[in-house]
C-alpha cells in the first residue's frame, strides 16, 4: 500500500502557568492510502493535539511543536510557514469537528461556508462554487439541497450540521479526511447515519481518514487499523483485528475490560483504576505503570520501547520482551475477545453459541 | 415585522406614559414654585400669577390638563424664558447637544472598537495593555473629571483648544472626548470579551482549517460574530452619553438641551422640565428600538414575531 503521510517522533508542548504540558511525546505512525486510522485513547492522551499538529492548528503560544516531522507530499508539515500551511488545510487535508452545532459560522449562509474552500483552493467562481455545493449537500444527504444552501445553520439539526460539515471537509476532496470524535455529540441513530455516510464516501473519494474517538465500538465499525494512545504516546499499534482479538498492551486490556457491549449481561464493566499522569512532569519509565496491575518493575525505570508482535501490530510494554513473564489478559477482557468475534467485526456467527462464553 | 413594530410603538406609548405621570408627581414633590425666587413679586402679583398659570388647581386638574395638552403635543410655556414655548426653546438648543452627542457616539464606538479588535488579535502585548490602561481609566474616571483635566492640560497649559464656549469644531472636540470616554471604554471592553470568545470558537478552527487567510478568518468570521452583543449595549450608551452630556455642556458652557435642563430645575420651571423629560425619554425610547431592529439585521437567528409564532 501506498504511504501517504509519516509521522516520526512528533513531539508537541504547551507552554502553561503551571509549566509545559507535554501533551504528544514522541508518536510515529504511518497512514496508508485509502485507509482508515483509528487513533482511541482516553481524554487528554495526546489524540486531538497529533492531529490538530498535522493540520498546523495548533496554537501558539502556547503551542509548540518541539521537534518531529510530519512527511506529507514530499514537504515536512511542520516546518511549513503559516501561509504555505493555508495551501494545504482544507485541499489535501481537512477536519470534520467533533460538535456540529458550535462548529458552522452561526451568521453565515451554509453554501457560503462550503463555497469559501472552493473559491480558494479551486479557483472557482462564484456560480461553479454554489453548483458544486448543491453537489456536496446532495452527496452527504441533505434534501432540497437547491433551498438549503440559502438557509442559516439554526435552520438544521445536529445530524444535518455534521453532514454540512463533512460537506465542507469534502468540498476540494481531500487526500486526508481527519475526524475529530465526529459522532460523540450525536445521538445513537443520528451516529450510525453519519458514520455509514462517512464509510459511503470514503469508498467514493478514497480518501484516507484519521478518525479519533474513544468509542471502541465506532472503531469496530469504521477502522481499517487502531493507534490507542495513552500520556501522549501510541502504546499500541495494529489493524482492528489485532487490537479487538489479540491485545498486548494492559492498558488496552483496560479499554477493552470497559466497553459496554450489547451481549454483556451479567458482568460488571471493569474500570481502569487511578487517573492518567499529570504530564507537566511525566512519569519516568511506563507512563501507565502506576495503574498497570501488571507492571514489572523496569516499567518504573525504563519506558518500553516499541515491541514488534507481527508485521502490522505493535506494542510498547515490557511483557513482550523475550525475559518477560507469561501474562494472559485477565479472563474478563479474554471473554471480550470471544465476544467481539461474535458480535463485533465477524458478523454471521451463530449468536447462540457465544451464549456460554 | 410591521405587527411587531406598531407592538413596540404601542409599548412606547405607555412607557411615555408613564415616565410622564411619574415624573410630572415627582417634579410637584420639590419645594417652591417658580417665582418664589423674585422677591420683587408681591403677594397679590404671585397670586395672580398662579390663577394665571393654573397653578392654584388641585394636582389631579393640573395633571390632567397637563397630559391633555402633551397628547396634543402641546408641552406648555416656559415660566423662565418670557413665556415661550417648551417645544421651540428645545428645538433653538437642540443643535448643540444633537452635534455633540452624535460626535461622541461616533468616536467613541469607532475608537472603542478599533481598540478592542487591537487587544483581542494582540492579546497579552503591549498593545493589549495600553488599550486595556485606556479602557480603564475611561470607566472609571468620572466625565466631569475627565473634563476638568483636559481643560486644564490641554487647554489652559498647551492652549491646544478653546477651553470652553461652542463656536468652531475646534471647539467641539474637547467635549466630544470628555462625553465619548466612557462609551468607548465599554465599547473597548466588550468587543475585546466578544472577539476572544468568538476567536476561540470551533467555528473559527473550522474556518481556519478551510485554509482561510488568517485576515478572513478575523474579519469575516470573528468580528461580525462579535459585534452582535456589542450593538446590544449601544442603546444604554447613547443613554449614558445623553445623561453624561448635561454635565458636560454645563463645563464647557455649551448652549445645548442638557445645560438648559439642568438650570429649568433649579429654577422649578415645571414645564420645561417635563417638556426636556420628555424629549430624552422618547430619544430613549426610539433608540431601543433602533437597536432591536438592528439586531435583527445582523443576527440571522433572531426573527422578530408579534404576539405569536
Amino acid at each position: 500500500m501506498e504511504k501517504l503521510l509519516e509521522v516520526k517522533d512528533l513531539t508537541v508542548s504547551f507552554d502553561t502557568y503551571g509549566g509545559k504540558v507535554q501533551a504528544v511525546r514522541g508518536v510515529n505512525f504511518d497512514l496508508y492510502k485509502g485507509e482508515t486510522l483509528a487513533i482511541v485513547g482516553e481524554s487528554g492522551s495526546g489524540k486531538s493535539v497529533t492531529t490538530k499538529a498535522l493540520m498546523g492548528l495548533i496554537p501558539s503560544p502556547p503551542g509548540n511543536i518541539e521537534k518531529g516531522e510530519i512527511l506529507f507530499d514530499g514537504k515536512n508539515l511542520a516546518k511549513l510557514s503559516e501561509k504555505e500551511m493555508t495551501k494545504i488545510r482544507g485541499k489535501d487535508i481537512s477536519m470534520i469537528f467533533q460538535d456540529p452545532m458550535t462548529s458552522l459560522n452561526p451568521t453565515m449562509k451554509i453554501g457560503n461556508q462550503i463555497m469559501e474552500g472552493l473559491i480558494k483552493h479551486q479557483r472557482m467562481n462564484r456560480t461553479d462554487a454554489k453548483k458544486r455545493a448543491i453537489e456536496l449537500l446532495e452527496l452527504v444527504g441533505i434534501p432540497n439541497a437547491q433551498e438549503r444552501i440559502k438557509q442559516y445553520p439554526h435552520q438544521f439539526s445536529g445530524g444535518m450540521r455534521q453532514r454540512v460539515v463533512i460537506a465542507i471537509s469534502l468540498a476540494c476532496n481531500p487526500k486526508i479526511l481527519i475526524a475529530d470524535e465526529p459522532t460523540t455529540a450525536l445521538d445513537v441513530t443520528i451516529q450510525a447515519q453519519i458514520l455509514d455516510l462517512m464509510k459511503d464516501l470514503q469508498k467514493k473519494t478514497e480518501a484516507s481518514i484519521i478518525f479519533i474517538t474513544h468509542d471502541l465500538g465506532v472503531v469496530a465499525n469504521v477502522a481499517d487499523r487502531v493507534a490507542v494512545m495513552y500520556a501522549g504516546k501510541i502504546v499500541e499499534i495494529g489493524t482492528v483485528d489485532d487490537i479487538f482479538y489479540n491485545p498486548k498492551h494492559p492498558y488496552t486490556w483496560g479499554l477493552l475490560g470497559s466497553m459496554p457491549t450489547l451481549d454483556n449481561t451479567e458482568e460488571e464493566l471493569v474500570a481502569i483504576p487511578g487517573s492518567p499522569p499529570d504530564l507537566i512532569n511525566p512519569p519516568k519509565g511506563d507512563a501507565f505503570a502506576p495503574r498497570n496491575p501488571y507492571a514489572l518493575k523496569i516499567d518504573l525505570e525504563q519506558e518500553p520501547p516499541m515491541f514488534k508482535v507481527s508485521d502490522t501490530h505493535y506494542a510498547a510494554t515490557w511483557l513482550l520482551h523475550e525475559h518477560a513473564p507469561d501474562v494472559e489478559p485477565p479472563e474478563s477482557v479474554k471473554r471480550r475477545m470471544k465476544g467481539f468475534a461474535k458480535t463485533g467485526t465477524a458478523p454471521g456467527v451463530d449468536e447462540k453459541k457465544g451464549d456460554e462464553s | 415585522m410591521a405587527r411587531y413594530i406598531t407592538q413596540r410603538i404601542i409599548y412606547m406609548i405607555i412607557t411615555l406614559f408613564l415616565i410622564a405621570t411619574a415624573t410630572f408627581f415627582l417634579m410637584k414633590l420639590l419645594p417652591g414654585t417658580p417665582f418664589n425666587m423674585e422677591d420683587k413679586l408681591t403677594e397679590a402679583q404671585k397670586a395672580a400669577l398662579y390663577e394665571q398659570y393654573g397653578l392654584n388647581d388641585p394636582l389631579p386638574v393640573q395633571y390632567a390638563n397637563y397630559i391633555f395638552g402633551l397628547v396634543q403635543g402641546d408641552m406648555g410655556i416656559s415660566f423662565q424664558f418670557d413665556n415661550r414655548k417648551v417645544e421651540d426653546l428645545i428645538m433653538d438648543r437642540i443643535g448643540p447637544s444633537a452635534q455633540l452627542g452624535f460626535q461622541s457616539l461616533v468616536f467613541g464606538t469607532v475608537i472603542g472598537l478599533i481598540l478592542g479588535l487591537i487587544s483581542a488579535i494582540k492579546r497579552n502585548t503591549a498593545y493589549d495593555y495600553s488599550s486595556n490602561l485606556m479602557a480603564i481609566l475611561g470607566k472609571s474616571i468620572p466625565s466631569f473629571v475627565f473634563a476638568g483635566l483636559l481643560q486644564y492640560y490641554l487647554a489652559v497649559k498647551f492652549g491646544w483648544f478653546p477651553v470652553s464656549f461652542w463656536d468652531s469644531f475646534k471647539h467641539t472636540i474637547l467635549p466630544t472626548i470628555a462625553n465619548a470616554m466612557f462609551t468607548l471604554a465599554v465599547t473597548q471592553r466588550f468587543l475585546r470579551t466578544e472577539m476572544l470568545e468568538v476567536l476561540g470558537s470551533d467555528y473559527i478552527v473550522l474556518a481556519r482549517a478551510k485554509g482561510l487567510k488568517n485576515s478572513v478568518v478575523t474579519f469575516k468570521h470573528g468580528l461580525r460574530n462579535a459585534l452582535i452583543p456589542v450593538i446590544t449595549i449601544m442603546g444604554p450608551l447613547v443613554v449614558s452619553m445623553m445623561t453624561g452630556s448635561l454635565v458636560i455642556e454645563k463645563i464647557f458652557a455649551i448652549p445645548g438641551i442638557g445645560e438648559q435642563f439642568v438650570r429649568s430645575i433649579q429654577m422649578n420651571d415645571y414645564a420645561m422640565i417635563m417638556g426636556t423629560t420628555m424629549f430624552f425619554s422618547i430619544l430613549f425610547v426610539v433608540v431601543i428600538l433602533i437597536v432591536d431592529l438592528l439586531y435583527v439585521v445582523v443576527d440571522p437567528r433572531i426573527r422578530l414575531t408579534g404576539g405569536k409564532e
